[in-house]
């Protein structure tokens, strides 16, 4: 559920209230899931970026009108043999975002496995989205957009294309989720963490585009 | 003077001795005094150590020996002491033709694709790992190879630091596969197989550490809804390289060669329990969650020895009985 602090006051700024949701990453090993958290949480990018060995654990803020909404980021491990540690990091998790290779047809397959495992065992209000990462590379594109937008749409998922790379698409898709999110109290679906959980927003840092929140 | 190949002029340096960039944020201050302190300890252990390695360059397991590898093997030994305390130079012996064999021979699609995506993502803050480095092609090498024999493991991602690091101190890509292969079969069997769940129950059961040395935080961390998994999977797949400081990692290293398993909890449990009060102070989850990143480096870790140390004296006894019962109950829990 949506941890809502509306009371409180970051920063002695006069603001909305605050939500919190727990955002998790699937997809298959090196699709660009750490790319994309990197460049949406410090507006970085490494061409060779470190695989990911269980999950990472990542906050970032982003605010729409007066509300603002923290990520809780879980990016997980794409090897296959950390699916069976896959239903921890997504338990609770109101947003998910499953990431394929547009340079890659098997990556494609895998994602849509993830959006049906997310469907079937997730919590039943789930935002899923789903990102074509590597964009920039649409000279080896195996993937066609239309094909994972038709795909989308089907499943009503949200869909961009995303290049953690040149940027392109990493925090609209980020907003887009949280623009689809329960903003109201209880409004989100996944079991409560904890009730009445205080905001601390000392250490976040924020979006580097995109946001109200400068 | 021996002991320091890797280590002296380097404090000030961009690349450590181990060939890691250091980041802007490389403390270095708490770094050379931690280094004037600890060079003349390595000192002191090289002296030691040159009195128990052989001219055959060999060193029999004995009470000394696991006392001296406790304080630390100076990096000019350490590849020949892993090898011998851990029983790997006797299996590299028994089967002198494998490493090469197995090289040879034809290897399996699907791995050598999931190795081959790891090779430019293992440590590419290092300058032997980086496109322009030696060690790309050693590392698969160890890992395809590593991953045939044991074919009923397969490769699994987080070995790929191990290797990395190991590669980087013993040098040697064949002996770094006998290790690694001691590693998977003798020292810690079942961690990296491909259903997870030993791996799993060791994270359960540095929870049921934490119960018995610091029940209060236990009952902290339970309430601040941390679950196990969530924290040491890295901790334990990597056995801390890529979490902590190269040097630290070392020490931890020459423990487990020669110990086994138990270091691991050891080491997780003092990192937790020696910042006890500050997770007593974190009051949410996502505080709770970045404290714990930053428990694996900072000035306290940074000191190997103190914090070796520290792992032996402060946390009283881990008697092997009451791990193992603890350890298969966490297995029976595992789903």
């Amino acid at each position: 559920m949506a941890n809502r602090a509306g009371a409180q006051r970051p920063n002695g700024a006069t603001q909305g209230k605050i939500c919190q949701f727990k955002l998790v990453l699937l997809g298959e090993s090196a699709v660009g899931k750490s790319s994309l958290v990197l460049r949406f949480v410090k507006g970085q990018f490494h061409e060779y970026q470190e695989s990911t060995i269980g999950a990472a654990f990542l906050t970032q803020t982003v605010c729409l009108d007066d509300t603002t909404v923290k990520f809780e980021i879980w990016d997980t491990a794409g090897q296959e043999r950390y699916h069976s540690l896959a239903p921890m990091y997504y338990r609770g998790a109101q947003a998910a975002i499953v990431v394929y290779d547009i340079t890659n047809q098997d990556t494609f397959g895998r994602a849509k496995t993830w959006v049906k495992e997310l469907q079937r065992q997730a919590s039943p209000n789930i935002v899923i989205a789903l990102a074509g990462n590597k964009s920039d590379l649409s000279n080896k594109r195996m993937v066609e957009y239309e094909e994972a937008q038709a795909y989308a749409e089907e499943n009503s998922l949200l869909f961009m294309e995303t290049s953690a790379k040149t940027a392109m698409n990493v925090n609209d898709i980020f907003l887009a989720i949280a623009k689809k999110l329960p903003k109201n109290e209880g409004g989100g679906a996944a079991q409560p963490r904890q009730q009445g959980m205080k905001i601390n927003n000392s250490e976040t840092s924020q979006a580097s585009e995109g946001g109200c929140c400068k | 003077m021996a002991g320091k190949s890797s280590l002296d002029n380097v404090t000030q340096s961009k690349v450590d001795g181990y060939g890691f960039e250091r980041d802007g944020d490389f403390d270095h201050s708490s770094y050379d005094e931690f280094m004037s302190r600890y060079l003349a300890i390595l000192s002191r252990r090289s002296i030691r150590w040159s009195g128990i390695v052989s001219k055959k360059n060999r060193v029999p397991r004995s009470r000394k020996v696991k006392r001296y590898c406790r304080k630390g093997i100076p990096n000019e030994h350490r590849p020949m002491v892993w090898m011998c305390v851990s029983g790997a130079q006797e299996s590299m012996a028994s089967s002198p033709l494998l490493y090469q064999t197995i090289l040879k021979s034809q290897h399996d699609e699907s791995t050598v694709e999931a190795i081959t995506i790891d090779l430019h993502r293992t440590f590419p803050d290092n300058i032997y790992f980086s496109a322009n480095g030696n060690l790309r092609g050693p590392l698969f090498n160890v890992l395809i190879a590593l991953s045939h024999k044991n074919s009923d493991q397969g490769y699994c991602q987080g070995v790929n630091f191990v290797a990395g690091l190991l590669l980087l101190i013993v040098k040697n890509e064949e002996k770094v596969f006998w290790l690694l292969d001691t590693l998977m079969n003798d020292i810690l069997p079942d961690f990296y197989a491909p259903d997870m769940k030993a791996t799993q129950a060791e994270q359960e059961l540095l929870g049921e550490i934490i119960k018995w040395k610091a029940p209060d935080l236990h009952a902290h961390l339970k309430k601040m809804d941390i679950q196990w998994c969530l924290v040491a999977t890295k901790w334990f797949l990597c056995l801390f390289a890529d979490v902590m400081p190269v040097e630290t990692t070392l020490r931890i290293w020459d423990c487990l060669f020669y110990e086994g398993d138990k270091i691991l909890l050891r080491v997780a449990a003092m990192l937790i329990i020696q910042n006890k009060d500050q997770f007593l102070r974190c009051r949410t989850f996502t505080e709770t969650m970045d404290f714990f990143k930053q428990i694996v480096n900072n000035p306290k870790i940074t000191d190997c020895h103190a914090f070796l140390q520290k792992c032996f004296t402060e946390l009283g006894p881990f008697p092997k009985a009451k791990i193992k019962a603890l350890r298969e109950e966490c297995m029976q829990g595992v789903k």
